[in-house]
């Protein structure tokens, strides 16, 4: 008889065991997405806090009741921690992966650049979920360049680590170049503005176009890139002439294209005609022009 | 008498320990953390040696101030630190452990961080972290759960007036 009391004291111990062993599972998803609900089971009743990377959400639970978190209260992706407190203690770990791509941060450098030189304007984009989650895993960024409505240069390029980037020349055609990247329905625009690059030493010719008193006035022709865009107004073309007297220098402006200046008139003169590192043509006034 | 002696002599040296460790601990929250630098796979561009040295001081700043705030429940040193996402969601991680009566004990074991990025005009640097730590969670004064692990993190730094701060910081699973 002791003997049957005695086994009988072992399993319902046993039970009694089990079941607070049961009690105290806790339940986790294997692949919890941030913005996506989620539903943990727990045994008991008692406090869930879940300590994740940028939040702490915490709720109450009462026996055999799943614990619901919803999508948008589960915003942050990585290592979180779930500790059960209550009518038992238990805390485990688990990974909340980022959601779809929702925000790009956009940096294109420089924001203004000569046309037509190589790999000049760089595009970086990391790629976030719409919780501010950096996207790890591979995703395919289009990066385009284009100006004018013309139809620009594309690039789809494979995000690593959350990041993808380029570099690409600037077009040949000046003005506001859109650079846009692009993840699924995410776009983001930067602008570039293209500018003329330094006068072409092919087509940057000056001429006598009169005399003003004892003064020779001399102007350049339309000044342009050597992909044919006009240098804008404003840069600044120097004038030198050099004769048996001296050296007269004249810095002067591009005004609606061309370049204008006033040098003393001389006998027997050298002008020669140069805009930042670029010369133009030589001009002989006087006697041997 | 001398069973006496023994059991005082013992309930001593366990009273001193049991002072003692919460002080060490806090002591290791405090120091900075290691953090070894390699830049051999940062691409486009190589990371010149001055950037190196301020990264990992930064890094090794950031996470110390992470240490500090996550234990201490204050936003101050994350300001200092760390900015953009990464400053909002610490600072919400701040807030809500407050509210809840939780804190994070951080003791950091060291960090073995690769660069993997840094862009072309050098505004911005990604690294890859694998972090050694040891994590606790207090509710008040109680550890209600505590794990050692090797964490990778995903960090990108941006540079500000005066040093780099973390902009995303991210652990994603092995």
């Amino acid at each position: 008889m002791r003997k049957v009391i005695y086994i009988g004291l072992v399993i319902a111990l046993c039970w009694f065991a089990a079941d607070c062993a049961r009690a105290a599972e806790l339940h986790l998803p294997q692949n919890a997405v941030a913005g996506q609900p989620l539903s943990i089971g727990t045994g008991g009743s008692g406090t869930l806090y879940l300590v994740g990377p940028g939040q702490v959400i915490k709720k109450e639970f009462k026996s055999g009741g799943n614990v619901e978190i919803k999508g948008e209260e589960l915003r942050s992706a990585g290592r979180w921690i779930a500790v059960v407190r209550g009518d038992t203690n238990q805390s485990q770990v688990f990974w909340v992966k980022p959601g779809k791509p929702g925000k790009l941060n956009f940096l294109a450098r420089p924001s203004r650049v000569p046309v037509a030189r190589p790999n000049v304007i760089s595009g970086v984009t990391f790629v976030f979920d719409q919780y501010q989650n950096l996207i790890l895993d591979p995703m395919p960024v289009n990066f385009n360049l284009s100006v004018g409505g013309a139809t620009g240069s594309m690039k789809t390029v494979s995000s690593r680590a959350g990041v993808a980037w380029i570099s690409s020349p600037s077009a040949p055609k000046a003005g506001a170049a859109q650079f846009v990247a692009t993840v699924g329905d995410t776009s983001v625009t930067r602008v570039v503005q293209q500018v003329a690059a330094d006068p072409c030493e092919r087509s940057f010719h000056m001429h006598v176009a009169g005399h003003a008193g004892n003064r020779t006035v001399v102007e350049t022709d339309p000044i342009r890139d050597c992909s044919g865009n006009p240098v804008p107004d404003g840069t600044i073309v120097t004038f030198i002439q050099t004769d048996k007297t001296g050296k007269s220098t004249v810095d002067a402006r591009i005004k609606k294209g061309t370049a204008r200046a006033e040098l003393p008139a001389s006998e027997n003169a050298t002008i020669t005609v140069a805009a930042g590192v670029v010369l133009g043509n030589e001009l002989h006034v006087g006697g041997r022009q | 008498m001398k069973l006496a002696r023994i059991l005082i002599l013992t309930f001593g040296i366990a009273l001193a320990v049991s002072g003692a460790m919460p002080l060490l601990e806090r002591i290791l929250a405090d120091t900075k953390p290691s953090v070894q630098l390699s830049v051999k796979s940062a691409q486009p561009r190589e990371v010149e040696e001055v950037t190196q040295n301020a990264i990992v001081r930064d890094y090794t700043l950031a996470w110390q101030a992470i240490g500090t705030s996550l234990a201490n429940n204050t936003l101050q040193p994350l300001n200092e630190n760390f900015a953009g996402f990464a400053l909002d969601k610490l600072t919400q991680r701040v807030k809500d452990q407050k509210q809840n009566g939780l804190t994070t004990r951080i003791i950091d074991r060291g960090h073995k961080v690769e660069a993997i990025f840094y862009s072309p005009d050098g505004a911005a640097i990604e690294l890859k972290d694998t972090a050694s730590i040891e994590t606790q969670v207090l509710d008040g004064g109680t550890v209600i759960h505590s794990d050692q692990a090797q964490i990778q993190y995903y960090a990108v730094m941006t540079g500000a007036e005066d040093r780099w701060k973390v902009r995303v910081l991210e652990s994603a699973a092995q």
